[in-house]
């Protein structure tokens, strides 16, 4: 019998409160050990112990890497709604670290005395199974609104969350049938302790708990078997563990490849025996364990039957190669909520791989490709608004996993960026060089979909766009093969990725060369937006006639009622004196009247680090369009002031481009606009709103930046590429990617399906 | 320093947010390090952006040196008083003592019910933080002999046993507003923590929430001295005056120092959320108001 469980080992130590150190030293012992989990009785009413839920939360301070459990937590004494945020709360905060250990509760006496519920043994088991559906509801995470009319617990709406960072397993401690059926049913883990078992206890508890699991449609392997145990190390052997070591190797074999314990928990506060045990114990038992039943021990657990519940259709799930497996996240992972959505939209894939390495993005990508008819979306940072990085029932390869940045040469600034990097992490690995790589003008944007599209940042007219930096990409073809694109080979590639990356693989790693750059002037300018269309050309005005080491955003949002309409304009100036950075803002902050103003020098560094921490949380489908422009024209100011006042967009902005931008020739890269001075984009809440006033604005363009465009019509590629750079990417689409496999930002059919 | 200089307190009071992850922690590392006396967190168990508190502050005990540590304040109706006790005197005996208690008697009904919690009145809710203060206190003090006994119309605890004794004395503090709230205080707690926030007359409300504290103390034969009166509070800085407590650091120790002379105020936590105002709180506006105290007591 076994479960395929990894084996693990773990320490029970007793919490004595006397001497709390005593406990704290034999956990961090644990850890340095090499324990895979430390566990702590839990007896509320007993003051010789300390409280183990507060011990736990201390002892997760005091360690990095081992897991941390309750064997087991009292419930009665505890809450499960509070508990359940607890647990959420402690598994967050030690990095994924918590199991949680149950149990019914015992000494009923003594939880009578500290004012808990005397409950008889039937209505203990009743009351555990409520409390596991209380606790598992609640930690499914924010949003979810937890209902429950128990006979012993009822809540009235209350809101789940904080989110898990990893899936607690739910354990429960028992001996008797009804708590084992309970276990089958709905648990994750059986704990039990040898000394209480009577022989052939564990084989019948096993089998009790598989036949539940089974009626339940779960399958057993859900379950791991927890084993409290404890004997004493001697010369020779005394009894069972009671013994040199091999003679604990010899008794505990049979335990797991018969009775399929997956953990065994020692019960004991020696040091000696707990150092003994890890270093002679342990991993012998692994290997014998190994040997007598090969490759039985590989895990992971399968996953839990409600979580398969929620697999979409068209996805061979259980096909997946073993080493996107553990990585992987399903819509019923705990992970899911995480991963789900981006930045700008909501999202409910069927799956979300995580590669680690180029490897496992081929793998990702042969399997994706092996599911016909499921959408495929490719993530780097999450924040595209052309690029549809989530879908519906769908795959994602997220790689978030690459997040590497190394400098390669330091003589010649060259660095390699791996595309799940954020530009604040570029930003703040190459300061300590003095170094800057222009980007955007937010840090949590990934590297990945940026890169592949342009770039258009704060230093844009001092140093150009961030794919002008590019030397060399690595990247997944469709078709599964690496290449390395270079202007020395793969040259039409490294030309399409540069402005059109996306229709044409994975890109697995940049190598850019980046620039010396200073401390910045930056200044925020908050101006009356009253004379909206004075106001834009001023702006434009003032821009194109400032040298190139200045760049700018201005920003407006929609019209309040009774409010003046503001406008934001953020201005960098590359150069670290007092005195040309005021020179250079002098003629952008006399262009209208000023509301409020911040001026600071600083580096770049500290201008990217922008971002919050955690993850997207996008909501419904973005509406943006985007267009690149050479002047700020008076009719052009009237219109987009036109736009603006009528509240259809919520966000308009304009930046600067050109300077260095303009140096490139516009057949170099992809990107060919070159010699546009302005992009403009504006979010709306609909298109019925937005598109017509838009239009009045879109013949006095001069092409378009594809990433702030959310329309996917085919004259937009026209917008976006002029006629030569797009015959010769659909030429090149069909010889790299001729199923059209990449599609999901601004796809560009290729040749040969067009016509 | 001469003897009746002052005994200032300075805090904290960030929010317990579980995203960013690390956010609160590393707020209350930073507070620790810039040597303030206190770190606290509100504790609103329903709040499902909030990590739970409890769990919070051991986890920041552990990550944390010197400051003393507090929920600000605990949400009693979902923390049986016994177990909340035990759980006090562990925390206090694993950081060397630097475990407070603030408690409350429990608003946001709608919360506390949606999570289980049993929904009381203002009236049922002061009645029961006293049995619960009583509850914590028996279970705190070892040198009593025999179980803890508290027949109580909220809370019943029948020969639980005692201890662990915490490693100092833990002060218990509440967050009282009504004068039912504040002559409990005067008669049983150690420190009384309002937001100034919530005063609708702004400081001026202080003078008489204190005569009630005062008045609850008397009742009880106490030393009205003997309850420290604390203030959360919230400001900004700023290069030049904008209001109270919006401004320079100078200006800030003035507003606290008189505070203190006028309200006998003691200890001053601040709202914050950025590592930038804890630093400026600790660095300059701590040492300037105990300066000023200082003075004005010595003069
Ligand atoms: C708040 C915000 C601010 C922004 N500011 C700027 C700015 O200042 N300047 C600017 O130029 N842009 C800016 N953008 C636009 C941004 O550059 C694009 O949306 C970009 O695609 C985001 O990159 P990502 O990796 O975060 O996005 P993702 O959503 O991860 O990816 C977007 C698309 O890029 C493609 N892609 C991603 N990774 C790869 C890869 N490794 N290989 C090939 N294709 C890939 C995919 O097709 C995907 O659909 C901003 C966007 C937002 C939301």
């Amino acid at each position: 019998m076994n479960y395929g469980h990894p084996l693990h080992f773990g320490t029970f130590l007793t919490p004595r409160s006397d001497e709390p150190e005593a406990v704290v030293d034999l956990a961090q012992r644990s850890e340095a050990l090499g324990y895979d989990l430390v566990t702590f009785q839990d007896h509320p009413y007993q003051p010789q112990l300390l409280d183990t839920w507060t011990l736990l939360g201390w002892v997760a301070g005091r360690t990095d890497r081992i897991r941390l459990a309750a064997n087991v937590l009292n419930l009665p004494l505890r809450p499960p709604s509070v508990l359940a945020r607890a647990a959420a709360s402690l598994d967050v905060l030690s990095g994924g670290r918590l199991q949680l250990g149950l149990g019914a509760g015992a000494f009923w006496p003594a939880i009578a005395a500290m004012g808990g519920e005397r409950r008889a043994p039937g209505e203990a088991v009743a009351a555990l199974e409520e409390a596991i559906d209380v606790i598992r509801e609640m930690l499914e995470g924010t949003g979810k609104t937890v209902r429950y009319q128990g006979d012993h617990y009822r809540l009235a709406g209350a809101q789940g969350g904080p989110l898990p960072a990893h899936d607690i397993p739910l354990w429960v401690g028992a001996m008797k049938p009804r708590m084992l059926r309970l276990i089958g049913r709905k648990a994750d883990g059986w704990v039990a302790t040898l000394s209480y078992l009577q022989p052939g206890q564990l084989a019948e508890g096993n089998r009790l708990i598989d036949a539940a699991a089974q009626r339940a449609g779960r399958d057993p392997r859900e379950i791991r078997r927890i084993l409290n145990i404890s004997g004493r190390f001697a010369a020779d052997r005394a009894g069972f563990l009671d013994g040199p070591p091999e003679v604990w190797v010899e008794d505990l074999l049979p335990l797991v490849v018969d009775e399929g314990v997956g953990t065994f928990i020692l019960m004991i506060d020696d040091a000696g025996t707990i150092e003994r045990f890890a270093r002679e114990v342990a991993p012998v038992l692994r290997a014998a364990a190994e040997a007598a039943v090969p490759g039985a021990f590989a895990g992971p657990a399968p996953r839990r039957t409600s979580a398969r519940a929620k697999r979409r259709q068209g996805i061979d799930y259980d096909g997946l190669p073993p080493s996107l497996r553990e990585t992987a996240i399903e819509p019923g992972d705990i992970g899911y909520t995480r991963v789900k959505s981006t930045y700008m939209r909501g999202g409910a894939p069927g799956l979300v791989l995580q590669p680690g390495n180029t490897g496992e993005v081929v793998e990702a990508l042969a399997f994706a490709r092996a599911q016909t008819d499921v959408p495929l979306a490719i993530r780097s940072g999450g924040h595209g608004v052309s690029g549809r990085s989530t879908n519906d029932g769908g795959i994602v390869i997220d790689l978030a996993r690459l997040h590497a940045i190394e400098v390669l040469d330091e003589a010649n600034r060259l660095v390699r960026v791996e595309p799940g990097a954020r530009w604040m992490d570029v930003a703040t690995a190459l300061a300590p060089y003095g170094w800057a790589l222009t980007s955007g003008d937010y840090g949590g944007v990934g590297v990945g979909g940026l890169a592949t599209a342009g770039g258009i940042g704060w230093l844009a007219r001092q140093h150009g766009l961030t794919i002008d930096h590019i030397r060399a990409v690595e990247m997944v073809l469709a078709d599964g093969t690496v290449v390395r694109a270079r202007d020395e080979e793969h040259s039409d590639l490294f030309w399409a990725v540069r402005g059109a990356g996306a229709n044409f693989g994975i890109v697995t790693s940049f190598e850019f060369t980046v620039d010396v750059v200073g401390n910045l002037g930056w200044a925020q300018f908050v101006f009356d937006a009253s004379d909206t269309a004075g106001l834009l050309e001023r702006w434009g005005q003032a821009i194109e006639a400032s040298p190139r080491d200045v760049t700018s955003e201005i920003l407006l949002g929609r019209p309040r009622t009774g409010q003046p309409l503001l406008a934001q304009a953020m201005v960098t100036v590359a150069n670290d004196s007092p005195e040309t950075i005021i020179s250079r803002l002098q003629p952008i902050a006399t262009i209208a009247p000023l509301y409020d103003q911040r001026i600071v020098i600083t580096p770049y560094a500290a201008l990217m680090a922008n971002a919050p921490e955690g993850y997207h949380t996008g909501q419904g489908e973005p509406v943006a369009h985007s267009g690149l422009i050479a002047h700020i024209t008076p009719a052009f100011a009237a219109d987009a002031a036109r736009l603006i006042r009528s509240g259809a967009t919520y966000f308009f902005q304009m930046r600067s481009v050109g300077g260095a931008v303009a140096d490139v020739p516009p057949d170099a890269t992809a990107y060919a606009n070159r010699a546009a001075n302005f992009q403009v984009v504006a979010f709306g809440a609909s298109r019925r709103r937005l598109d017509p006033l838009w239009d009045e604005l879109r013949g006095q363009f001069d092409g378009m930046y594809l990433s702030f465009e959310t329309d996917r019509s085919v004259e937009r590629l026209h917008d976006a590429f002029p006629p030569p750079t797009l015959r010769r990417l659909r030429t090149l689409k069909a010889r790299y990617d001729p199923d059209n496999v990449f599609r999901d930002n601004f796809n560009i059919a290729p040749l040969t399906l067009v016509d | 320093m001469p003897d009746n200089t002052p005994d200032l307190l300075f805090g904290t009071f960030s929010t317990p947010v579980a995203q960013p992850p690390h956010q609160a922690v590393d707020l209350a590392i930073v507070a620790d390090r810039a040597g303030l006396d206190l770190v606290t967190f509100q504790d609103h168990p329903y709040q499902s952006a909030f990590y739970d508190t409890w769990t919070l502050l051991s986890y920041v005990a552990a990550r944390t040196e010197r400051v003393h540590l507090a929920g600000n304040v605990h949400n009693l109706p979902l923390r049986p008083p016994a177990v909340l006790a035990r759980s006090a005197a562990s925390l206090d005996r694993l950081s060397g003592g630097r475990v407070e208690l603030g408690l409350g008697a429990g608003a946001f009904w709608e919360g506390i019910a949606a999570m289980g919690g049993r929904r009381l009145s203002p009236g049922e809710a002061v009645e029961a933080l006293e049995e619960a203060i009583q509850i914590i206190r028996a279970i705190w003090d070892t040198s009593t002999r025999g179980g803890v006994r508290v027949e109580g119309t909220y809370y019943t605890v029948r020969g639980a046993k005692r201890g662990p004794a915490p490693a100092h004395d833990i002060g218990i503090w509440l967050g009282a507003y009504k004068p039912r709230m504040l002559r409990l205080t005067g008669r049983i707690a150690d420190g009384w923590l309002p937001s100034l926030g919530y005063l609708s007359g702004g400081p001026a409300d202080l003078a008489a929430m204190n005569r009630q504290i005062d008045e609850g103390a008397a009742q009880a034969g106490r030393d009205p001295a003997a309850i420290r009166r604390m203030l959360n509070i919230g400001g900004q800085f700023a290069a030049e005056r904008r209001g109270f407590l919006a401004g320079p650091p100078r200006q800030w120790a003035e507003e606290l120092a008189d505070l203190w002379f006028t309200h006998r105020i003691s200890a001053f936590i601040l709202a914050v959320d950025d590592p930038y105002t804890i630093e400026l709180f600790a660095g300059e506006v701590a040492p300037a108001t105990r300066e000023l105290a200082a003075a004005g007591a010595t003069s």
